[in-house]
């Protein structure tokens, strides 16, 4: 184990914190820096993340390196169709020894959350993760029981037009901070890729570069970050424009307006600046908005996603300047 | 066919024939231009009947005029009186040019004679033809404007005074009318075509009627169209009444009136417009009629003109006050007149015609001593000029005794030294008289000795050597320019110039001068009667000689080839100065009736006087208002075209004074205080407003969503800016991102950050199209659009008042009714 010393709980700390992490997932995951840095971004806004894409482009991948990467308590769950709640929340078993019922925690409970597939499970079941990934705790049988921080839910996904899936409930989306599509590899990382892996899976090499101390002190200083007035009311206009705009159904709600901030908090961060600019919220704006946003039918008809109405929208709205 | 238009082309120019109103002294001329533009419209539009192109329709136009003008003015040499043949066309010719002569004989207004008519006819005609060939042919009705401002100019560059605003009023209302009617037509084109109740003509469909079409919803369009349109008007009105200088002349009633008055009405000279306009007048009336035992009487003055401006000559205001006035009809002695010179008194008695209008002077013989006379008059002491402030002269009969000074050679090239205020009033001129006028000076008088000698010599130079020749058809002089133009080169002039060149002479050799104003002596009716018509109106100028005082020499040829009646006097001629022992030894036998008492009251001395504003005043003003009026006109051109440079130049010192107290050092007192404790980020925000507007000056895109870093990005990337300014401009961005959104802004010097906006300048300046840079230089796109911006606003809110005010009205007239 290689995790240094945090130097110190300010903006320099973290960067080289982050940078250490990034380092390590991007020696597994190639050519992949915007994901990564997305990844990251909402592992320090205390967010969940939504890695969608067609199979096989490394979404269990990245996935699995930020896991790894960090020294911390790691589940994964792979999500089925028959899979349970209490499958992943935990169940009371009745212990004979003691006679009484005895509480088994499921894999929600450990830093780090890796759900494979989650769309193939049934509504039911994701359902289940509901409480636990805006609460942090867990509720088994009138009984509350708190998750461990950081608690990070780390989702893979295919398109829902791929077989044998579900989409998710609106509610649960909403309770992921971002989501990211990973993309297919440019040519070059992945002929680089070939070579790696080749021999054999260089995720088996990674060691964890930080531990979950490192992390909840970097969530500290993620959490003073400076937000300007005119920052903050570029948030709101952001989101009241989704809400307003004439191709949604559904536009962005209250707690993704935190969501962005948040977010945008953490990437300016991850960028050593101590300050949020409109530009964080102007990139974060497609991956934390877009995924809440259900787009009309005529809309749908037309082929206008909302990853597009997101990207006219930030193109189109002013960015607050000063008066004179 | 486009019907139309052809009837708005028609009207809109014969509006624009009303300002050539004041060039004419009848109104006939109107039918002929009416009858030109008809002609050409008809003619164009016979043309476009048979759909033939514009080329053709300018010579239908041209062709139709020809025949108008030949139909009009030279039937007889033409084919069954219509079609012109070689000879109607030399006869035609023959008239433009005996029309192009009278033009340049007669000062404006003038009279509606054959060839002046003609030209009248064809011009507007021209103008007609360009109209139409724009508005109709080639649809583009706003450039139809510039041959109908070409028509209205006419009358501007002609006429001292200007134009009455209702003939502007009418002339720039045709051309709305015409701007409106095209606009109208074009939208409509368009309308019609989609317009469903057009086809429910061709097939109606079940159920549906005309009205229940649609219609375009361009009420609120036009309506503020015409606002804008009425509005332009009516700020074109209310500026030059409000801008000093621009202010149309009239304090004699010039500009409009008289010249419509007929032929009962006989003006006056006036000394501050020109004399030429007496001088050819056709009729030539008679102005007054006198008698007097006098075998040569002396002229008769209205005017003494004391001051030359550098242009002309003209009085200074008078300041009359109640010791002026001529209670016991005697005036003060003489300035300058001892009692060594002999002397002869007349009587004058003057019947001046009742059609003479605003003659508010009095002419009478230098130098009078008594003035009987109906009426309130009074005297101006240092000329003797008689003059009312209510009264006219017109129709008056008055009697005058004077005192004619008849001194020998030798009296005048006595000696002695004039008084110090003399000198120092009637010997200035301006400096900017050129040397080459001075130098001339010198040269006509060499060998002079005296001042007396000079005089001769240069009433000699002017009458006799000089090669002068006296020519009514020359320019009346309105500048200095005119004036050594006269002296050195066209030696061509009347009166006007003569009097005026000698009297500046005299100054510049050191003589007193003035040029006096008024009439000659006439021509002898019967025995002791005189007549004074309105072509002896004359000016000459008059100089001061110690023991004398003033003295007429007359500059101006005589008799035949001159001006008709002047009269040389006898003591200014060569052989009288170089034979001083022949005296003139007539007494003041001749009258004994005027052997009255004609010593001076010393009541009427001359003396301080209070100011006495009002009529007095203004002729000076007026006079000013000339020259001074057109520089001002230019002055407001430059102004405005400067404005939209000066106000980006204003704005820039503006942000940078109030930010960077030390750079501006001549920002004032004001910047300095304001700037006292500059906060780094409005330094940052000054930094990057100013390279935001020179980047839209330049005509670059500027996105609102871009961010401070997004636009630096995409300006270094778009222009390829080299590293320097690209770093500058990073510097700047950087600032105002920390400004804006960071907690503190970081403390970038001002002065840093300006030169880093003048580097992103220079460099946005290489990189862009030489016309985008020569916008942003000469007509800044952001100082235009904040004007537009400004204007919109307060239009908007002058119409929101607008809306209000109709609304109360609406109310409280409901509310009226209704209690009815």
């Amino acid at each position: 184990m290689e995790t240094g010393p945090v130097a110190s709980a300010g903006l320099d700390g973290l960067t080289e914190v982050a940078g250490r992490i990034r380092g390590a997932i991007e020696s597994v995951v190639e050519g992949k820096g915007a994901a990564v840095r997305l990844a990251l971004t909402v592992l320090l806004a205390e967010g969940h993340l939504l890695i969608e894409d067609v199979p096989g482009v490394g979404k269990t991948m990245l996935a699995k390196a930020l896991a790894r990467s960090v020294d911390c308590s790691v589940r994964r769950v792979q999500f089925t169709p028959d899979l349970l709640p209490s499958d992943i929340t935990g169940v009371s078993a009745y212990n004979q020894e003691l006679r009484e019922f005895e509480f088994k925690p499921g894999p929600v409970f450990a830093n780090i959350v890796v759900g494979d597939e989650i769309n193939r499970a049934s509504p039911k079941t994701q359902s289940a993760l509901l409480e636990c990934m805006e609460e942090h705790q867990v509720t088994v049988d009138g009984v509350t029981y708190a998750l461990e921080s950081p608690f990070m839910v780390i989702a893979t996904q295919n398109p829902v037009e791929m077989e044998g899936t579900y989409p998710l409930p609106e509610a649960q989306r909403d309770r992921f901070t971002a989501r990211v599509s990973m993309g297919y590899p440019d040519p070059a990382a992945e002929l680089e890729m070939l070579d790696v892996h080749g021999q054999r899976s260089p995720l088996d090499k990674l060691a964890p570069v930080a531990t979950a101390a490192d992390v909840r002190r970097l969530v500290e200083v993620v959490r003073m970050q400076h937000v300007a007035p005119a920052v903050r009311q570029y948030a709101i206009d952001l989101v009241t424009a989704t809400r307003e705009h004439p191709d949604l159904r559904l536009g962005a709600s209250p707690r993704a307006t935190l969501h962005l901030v948040r977010a945008a908090r953490a990437y300016a961060a991850l960028d050593g600046r101590d300050y949020v600019l409109p530009d964080d919220l102007q990139d974060l704006a497609v991956p934390v908005l877009a995924h809440r946003l259900l787009p009309t039918a005529e809309a749908q008809v037309e082929r206008r996603r909302p990853e597009q109405v997101v990207a006219d929208l930030v193109a189109r709205l002013s960015v607050p300047a000063p008066r004179k | 066919m486009r019907p139309q238009m052809t009837i708005m082309a028609v009207l809109a120019t014969l509006a624009g024939t009303a300002g050539l109103y004041p060039l004419f002294t009848s109104r006939s001329w109107f039918w002929y231009g009416l009858g030109a533009v008809l002609c050409v419209a008809a003619g164009s539009a016979a043309v476009r009947y048979f759909r033939l192109p514009a080329v053709v329709g300018v010579a239908g136009g041209l062709g139709a005029l020809l025949l108008y003008l030949t139909v009009l003015f030279t039937p007889g040499q033409a084919l069954l009186g219509v079609v012109p043949t070689p000879g109607s066309l030399r006869a035609l010719g023959a008239v433009a040019n005996a029309g192009w002569q009278g033009v340049n004989q007669y000062a404006a207004p003038v009279p509606p004679v054959k060839g002046i008519l003609m030209l009248t006819a064809a011009g507007v005609g021209l103008v007609a033809v360009l109209v139409d060939l724009l508005a109709v042919w080639l649809r583009r009705a706003a450039p139809a404007g510039l041959p109908l401002l070409a028509m209205y100019s006419v009358p501007a560059a002609v006429r001292d005074d200007s134009v009455s605003w209702l003939a502007f009023g009418v002339g720039a209302l045709g051309y709305l009318m015409l701007l409106t009617s095209d606009a109208r037509e074009q939208v409509g084109g368009w309308g019609r075509a989609v317009e469903p109740a057009r086809r429910t003509e061709d097939v109606p469909y079940a159920g549906e009627t005309a009205d229940a079409a649609p219609r375009v919803r361009s009420a609120a369009l036009a309506a503020s169209g015409r606002r804008i349109g009425a509005g332009a008007v009516a700020v074109a009105l209310v500026v030059p009444l409000v801008v000093p200088g621009l202010r149309p002349g009239g304090w004699f009633g010039l500009g409009d009136g008289d010249g419509n008055g007929g032929s009962r009405t006989v003006t006056t000279p006036d000394p501050l417009v020109s004399l030429k306009r007496e001088l050819t007048r056709q009729d030539d009336s008679v102005v007054l009629t006198y008698r007097t035992r006098e075998e040569d009487p002396d002229y008769l003055r209205l005017y003494a003109l004391d001051r030359f401006d550098g242009d002309r000559w003209t009085y200074n205001a008078l300041e009359s006050t109640g010791r002026d006035r001529l209670t016991s009809g005697r005036l003060p002695a003489p300035p300058g007149l001892a009692d060594g010179v002999p002397t002869r008194d007349v009587r004058t008695v003057v019947d001046v015609r009742p059609e003479v209008r605003r003659m508010t002077f009095l002419p009478v013989p230098y130098a009078p001593t008594r003035v009987s006379v109906k009426g309130e008059w009074r005297v101006h002491p240092p000329s003797l000029m008689v003059y009312s402030l209510r009264d006219s002269a017109g129709g008056r009969s008055y009697t005058v005794d004077s005192r004619r000074a008849l001194p020998t050679a030798r009296d005048l090239a006595g000696g002695g030294s004039s008084p110090p205020d003399v000198v120092a009033h009637y010997t200035s001129y301006p400096r900017s008289v050129p040397p080459a006028v001075r130098r001339l000076a010198d040269q006509v008088t060499r060998g002079a000795t005296s001042a007396y000698a000079q005089a001769v010599a240069l009433q000699r130079w002017f009458t006799e050597t000089g090669g002068f020749v006296y020519d009514l058809s020359a320019p009346s002089p309105q500048h200095g320019s005119d004036l050594v133009a006269f002296l050195l080169n066209s030696k061509r002039g009347y009166c006007e110039q003569f009097a005026a060149s000698m009297a500046l002479m005299a100054r510049i050799l050191g003589i007193p001068a003035r040029v006096a104003m008024g009439y000659t002596a006439g021509t002898r009716t019967t025995g002791d009667r005189w007549t004074v018509r309105s072509r002896d109106a004359h000016a000459w100028p008059e100089l001061y000689f110690p023991g004398t005082g003033w003295v007429r020499f007359e500059p101006t040829p005589a008799g035949a080839t001159g001006q008709g009646t002047a009269v040389t006097p006898p003591y200014s001629t060569q052989a009288q100065a170089q034979a001083p022992e022949t005296p003139e030894t007539r007494g003041g036998e001749d009258d004994p009736a005027a052997e009255e008492e004609a010593e001076a009251s010393p009541s009427a001395a001359p003396a301080q006087r209070d100011d006495l504003p009002g009529d007095t005043s203004a002729p000076e003003t007026r006079e000013d208002g000339a020259p001074y009026g057109w520089m001002l006109a230019g002055a407001l051109v430059v102004l405005l075209l400067a404005a939209p440079m000066v106000a980006r130049a204003l704005l820039r010192r503006r942000r940078w004074a109030a930010v960077d107290p030390s750079s501006s050092g001549s920002g004032g007192p004001r910047s300095r205080r304001t700037a006292a404790e500059p906060v780094p980020a409005d330094a940052a925000h000054a930094a990057w407003r100013e390279m935001r507007a020179d980047a839209l000056d330049h005509g670059l895109a500027w996105p609102s969503s871009d961010t401070p870093r997004a636009a630096a990005r995409r300006l270094t990337e778009s222009l390829h800016l080299d590293e320097a300014s690209a770093q500058a401009l990073g510097r700047i961005a950087m600032a105002e991102e920390r400004a804006r959104y960071a907690r503190a802004a970081v403390r970038v010097p001002p002065s840093v950050l300006r030169g880093d906006v003048h580097t992103v300048r220079a460099a946005f300046s290489q990189n862009v199209t030489r016309r985008a840079r020569w916008r942003a230089r000469l007509l800044p796109p952001t100082t235009v659009t904040a004007t537009t911006s400004a204007a919109r606003a307060y239009g908007d809110r002058a119409a929101d008042a607008a809306a209000r005010a109709r609304e109360a009205i609406t109310a409280r007239v409901t509310a009226l009714r209704d209690r009815d």
